[in-house]
């Protein structure tokens, strides 16, 4: 679920941090640009791990900051696909399972990742399994008596399986002249989403199959 | 900037929840240092001073330390019961089976202890390991501490701090009922065992 990655970087160091160790202020400046943001195509920084190579401090022309080249290991949220994973979930719509793990939630279950065969209980506002049944259609499926079903309910740990993950890059471009000052914001698709499945025996809520022994294993 | 190398290691949520327990702590011994030379200085009867020392205290390193550690201590997850020491003699042990280096990492994070979580993470594992199951999942358990021990430290050191007073006795009390708990725990282990290695059987038949 994290990753060391490897980067390169320019920090300056404000005169105010001079009193600091050198590396105590360049880790602090790497933390202030790094941590909590998503790099692309990298993950969901998280914080600087160690520096591998600090260069010389140099101060340029125009301002008094102590400029270094740094090579330094980022720890960094990115779980791999096919990889199982805890989490809560968050919230449940029509469209599927959102979940979060505390310090990102652009988790999505999609509805063909969940487990067959599913229905969404718009009264209760989340997704219910009917193990074992044979009907498909949603409406035989919300006609099943409340004891079968098996609720994803908000707040639930579940163990699912990351399918895949997508970086959106949506920096607005540069103002267009002939557009004016009004612009409509259109909306904003977040900058590192993950999607993962629960279709398969032993994903889902973890309490689903906390006592499941050999026995619910043989039928799938 | 440039990414030199995008993934140059994995970690595992031990490694990264011992390393932001350690950022967490000094960023508490720092703030109660700085918050002590402002009382000595108060104290001393010096005027305030002018310019507040710079506060270099990131608030999106925050944000994702207290967070990232919540997840990672919280209850579901098997950290509280996890050691440097276990994990290394886990690790250690796993290389005697043909593991991928995905799959022992998702031990360690999720450390199994029943069949129906380790299918989840062992590809096929019937057909690769059918046999071994039971060692490995004992081997797991093995690794992790028996008793789960209040991991309240990282959270809230403060609170920890009185809270460790009352929850002492009652985790004495407890310890009794652990123990019988684990002994139950090891009976059933023995049981599924003998069910296994029919089921086991079963499942060659139908193979062949």
């Amino acid at each position: 679920m994290f990753q060391l990655s490897i980067i390169k970087d320019t920090v300056a160091v404000q005169p105010a941090q001079f009193g600091l160790p050198p590396e105590q202020a360049i880790t602090n400046d790497l933390n202030k640009k790094y941590a909590n943001r998503v790099l692309h195509d990298v993950g969901l920084c998280i914080c600087v791990f160690d520096l591998a190579e600090v260069g010389e401090g140099k101060v340029r022309y125009g301002d008094g900051c102590l400029w270094y080249k740094v090579i330094f290991r980022l720890v960094v949220f990115r779980p791999f696909a096919s990889e199982v994973i805890l989490a809560r979930v968050k919230s449940s719509d029509e469209d599927g399972v959102r979940l979060s793990v505390g310090f990102f939630d652009d988790i999505y279950v999609p509805l063909v990742y969940l487990p067959e065969p599913t229905a969404f209980d718009s009264k209760e506002r989340a997704h219910f399994w009917l193990p074992g049944s044979e009907v498909t259609s949603s409406h035989e499926l919300l006609d099943s008596a409340l004891t079968d079903r098996m609720y994803i309910d908000a707040g639930d740990v579940v163990r699912v399986r990351v399918e895949s993950d997508e970086f959106h890059d949506d920096e607005p471009g540069p103002p267009k002249a002939h557009e004016g000052v009004q612009q409509a914001r259109e909306l904003r698709r977040p900058p590192y989403t993950i999607t993962c499945s629960m279709s398969e025996q032993g994903l889902g809520p973890t309490s689903w199959w906390r006592n499941a022994g050999v026995e619910t294993m043989d039928e799938g | 900037m440039e990414v030199l190398n995008q993934r140059s290691a994995l970690l595992s949520n031990y490694e990264v929840l011992t390393l932001l327990r350690e950022l967490e702590s000094d960023h508490l011994a720092r703030t109660k240092t700085a918050l002590r030379i402002k009382k000595e200085e108060e104290a001393a009867g010096l005027p305030p001073r002018q310019q507040a020392p710079p506060d270099d205290v990131c608030e999106n390193l925050r944000t994702v330390e207290v967070e990232a550690i919540q997840y990672l201590s919280a209850d579901f997850q098997p950290t509280a019961s996890q050691t440097p020491e276990g994990i290394s003699q886990l690790t250690r042990n796993l290389a005697q089976w043909d593991l991928t280096k995905a799959e022992k990492l998702q031990i360690v994070n999720l450390a199994p202890t029943e069949p129906v979580e380790l299918y989840v993470v062992v590809e096929e594992l019937e057909d690769r390991f059918g046999d071994k199951m039971d060692d490995m999942l004992n081997t797991i358990k093995a690794s992790l501490r028996e008793a789960a021990t209040p991991a309240a430290n990282g959270d809230e050191p403060q609170q920890a701090m009185q809270v460790d007073h009352v929850v002492y006795s009652e985790f004495q009390e407890d310890y009794q009922g652990d123990n019988h708990w684990d002994y139950d725990a090891n009976e059933v282990v023995f049981d599924d065992a003998g069910e296994g290695a029919g089921i086991e059987g079963d499942l060659h038949v139908e193979d062949d």
